[in-house]
């Protein structure tokens, strides 16, 4: 009740203070006193905060060391059914028999790790606290200055005001009398407590810096053992399991890992499983497609496709071996996109190495000018063309699968170039894209 | 949702009804059942260990960065009275070596360790909703194909008036059929691929992770046993004596008893 009253009657002279109507005393020694301590208030909760967030971040570290060593170990262990995983993986034997040690380690460390936190909540973050609620006590008596301070200024304020009033009446010298009075209590609570803060804070200070020397220095030599029993326990793993773990460069790790790395990656982005299904139909005539191509002469394929243009152009005709002939007419027309992978008629214009033996193959071509005579031959024979060909040099004939393609010259084998005569244009072109009507 | 996916999500609901109920036989493949439990468990720990690896990559930034701001406040305590006191001096030298810790060194392990740990698990982590697609739509191809299944089963057993009903369930069948082999199939290949080619894939990561927590575990060391030049020779005998416990506690009732504390 008394608190009340009291500041009910505070409440109008912070309103006219905070207009400038009234008056305000100002200490500005105690002013510098009292940031200095705010600031002190402020680093007291930092600290406990920070330690904490220190401990935490510690207890993960540790924590999460221990979670993925013990991951890891269970991925690099036989799952289920699998065995031998060295005999399958030679090249990653030192990590199969070492993740387990890796793992007993890091489970021993997080073990270890416990009293030192205990160390740091009991000696650092405790003291911390205590050192917090001792400067709640001083705040307590700053805010008991402040309202003393508010007292004496309400009181000077009033005094002078009536003092300078130039005609008083009867009850303002009554008035002037106890306010004189109460000026002079207020005045003296305020000295009080304002002198005991001035003589004190000071001495506070310094035993605030005396306080953090020895806290510091404890934590730093936490912080310092949390760090060597991290750096003692990897070395003395790496040690044992034969780990060059000498500090260098984090680049140089990095690189050294690009080194290790295998081709594992390209193979497992190659995987079937790991590329999104689009439609499930299309799949399943993909692997029609692929089905019927690989049972339409692999040789042709394997042979045409796999070697590059340059091998091609020794003596790409004859390469398309004879057996593929018989299963190119076989096979089903394959897609026209997987078509062109599978069954190029490649050569080059021979120059070089190959020229004698693409001449021979090549040969037919120049006749058909010469030869006019076949057209004059009472029948015309037609071919049907099973696949698109597009003319690859000067005197092919191109032409889409279905075309009739009027036969003016056929050479013994398939495999050969035969010539042919379509829209007028005349061309030679593979004899095992056409069939024989 | 598609109107034809509805139409066959509401079929293939009634096939799991009528096969709950024994209507419809299942199939079952031990072969692909066997590699999916593998799978199961390769996926579960390779996302748990994506979530440590992320840990710990937070907690070795987290400490770092909660050293560097303790040393911020213990300068704000040093300058409340004596900045040039020894312990301010010590204050001063560890703030340097932790903002050293924390700055230089933690961004010279970011690209190495997001390089050899983070990428590789989460690429790996980034295949498996995919291959759950593949196993997904395995298993619906199957009730598919086991509808198609039975219908045709019982069109034998009692045929039909309409004499073009077989041959079309039984194209159906097949159809079925297709989709699912090919399917299973590749599923029954690939997976223990998937599963054989974790070790060359995650192999150097080993190396690279312990060589990384070793570095740490130096740098720190290292830059923090540096400070121990400015203390006064005794502290580190205090330390151990537990001396410096008594001492804060000393000064803590000092600071009790002061007037300003209520403690006259």
């Amino acid at each position: 009740m008394k608190g009340i009253g009291k500041a009910l009657s505070r409440t109008p002279f912070a309103v006219t203070s905070k207009i400038g109507m009234a008056k305000r005393s100002v200490d500005p020694e105690f002013d510098d006193y009292q940031r200095h301590f705010a600031s002190l208030e402020q680093a007291a909760e930092k600290i406990i905060k920070d330690t904490k967030a220190f401990t935490e971040a510690v207890t993960n570290l540790f924590t999460a060391g221990a979670g993925f060593a013990t991951h890891f170990t269970v991925i690099f262990q036989p799952i289920a059914g699998e065995y031998d995983l060295i005999g399958k993986h030679p090249e990653a034997a030192h990590t199969i028999r070492n993740v387990t040690k890796y793992e007993t380690a890091m489970q021993e460390l997080r073990e270890l790790i416990g009293p030192e936190l205990e160390l740091i909540e009991t000696r650092i973050s405790g003291p911390a606290k205590e050192l917090q609620s001792v400067m709640k006590l001083i705040r307590k008596t700053i805010t008991k200055r402040d309202h003393k301070l508010t007292d004496y200024d309400r009181f000077n304020n009033s005094l002078t005001k009536l003092r300078d009033k130039k005609d008083k009446s009867l009850s303002d010298e009554k008035n002037l009398f106890k306010l004189e009075q109460d000026f002079e209590v207020a005045t003296n609570e305020y000295e009080y407590i304002n002198n005991a803060l001035k003589q004190d804070f000071p001495r506070f200070m310094m035993l605030a810096t005396q306080f953090i020397d020895p806290l510091f220095n404890s934590f730093f030599y936490m912080q310092l053992n949390i760090y060597y029993l991290l750096l003692e326990k990897m070395h003395s793993f790496a040690d044992e399991s034969k780990y060059d773990v000498s500090n260098v460069p984090g680049a140089q790790i990095a690189q050294e890992y690009e080194e290790k790395r295998t081709d594992a990656w390209s193979v497992i982005e190659n995987l079937g499983i790991i590329k999104r299904i689009v439609s499930v139909s299309r799949l399943v005539q993909q692997s029609r497609a692929q089905n019927s191509q690989t049972s339409l002469g692999r040789s042709a394929t394997t042979s045409t496709t796999a070697s590059p243009s340059s091998s091609l152009r020794a003596g790409a005709p004859p390469t398309r071996s004879v057996s593929g002939a018989s299963s190119y007419t076989k096979a089903a027309p394959p897609p026209p996109s997987s078509f062109q992978a599978a069954a190029p008629p490649p050569y080059t214009p021979s120059s070089s190495a190959g020229a004698s033996a693409a001449a021979t193959k090549r040969a037919p071509p120049p006749p058909p000018p010469l030869k006019p005579k076949p057209k004059a031959a009472p029948e015309v024979k037609y071919v049907v063309a099973l696949y698109d060909f597009t003319a690859q040099a000067d005197g092919d004939l191109s032409f889409n699968a279905g075309d009739r393609i009027e036969l003016v010259e056929k050479a013994e084998s398939a495999e050969d170039w035969w010539t042919g005569r379509l829209n007028g244009v005349q061309g030679v072109f593979p004899g095992n894209y056409v069939q024989e009507t | 949702m598609s109107w034809a996916g509805f139409k066959k999500s509401v079929n293939r609901a009634g096939t799991t009804l009528l096969q709950k109920t024994g209507q419809i036989e299942r199939t079952v493949d031990r072969e692909f059942a066997d590699e999916e439990a593998k799978y199961r468990i390769f996926e579960k720990e390779c996302q748990a260990l994506q979530k440590d690896s992320k840990a710990y990559w937070d907690a070795m930034r987290a400490m770092t960065a909660a050293q560097s701001r303790i040393a911020e406040t213990l300068e704000t305590f040093y300058s409340a009275a004596d900045r040039t006191s020894e312990g301010a001096m010590a204050g001063h030298a560890y703030k340097r070596s932790v903002d050293d810790l924390d700055t230089t060194f933690t961004r010279e392990l970011d690209v190495p360790y997001r390089t050899t740990i983070s990428e590789p698990l989460g690429k790996m982590c980034a295949y498996f909703p995919v291959v759950n697609e593949h196993i997904a739509k395995r298993n619906k191809k199957l009730l598919d194909y086991d509808s198609a299944r039975s219908k045709l089963k019982k069109l034998i057993d009692k045929p039909s008036e309409d004499p073009t009903k077989l041959p079309k369930a039984q194209q159906e069948n097949d159809e079925c059929k297709e989709m699912f082999d090919m399917l299973n199939d590749q599923l029954i290949a690939e997976l223990p691929q998937l599963l054989d080619l974790r070790v060359p894939y995650f192999d150097p990561s080993f190396e690279a992770m312990i060589r990384m927590q070793a570095k740490f575990a130096e740098e720190g060391y290292e830059k923090l046993s540096g400070v121990q030049r400015y203390f006064a020779d005794n502290v580190r005998d205090d330390y151990a004596a537990g001396q410096l416990d008594a001492q804060v506690e000393g000064i803590l009732q000092e600071m009790r008893e002061l007037s300003i504390c209520g403690g006259n």
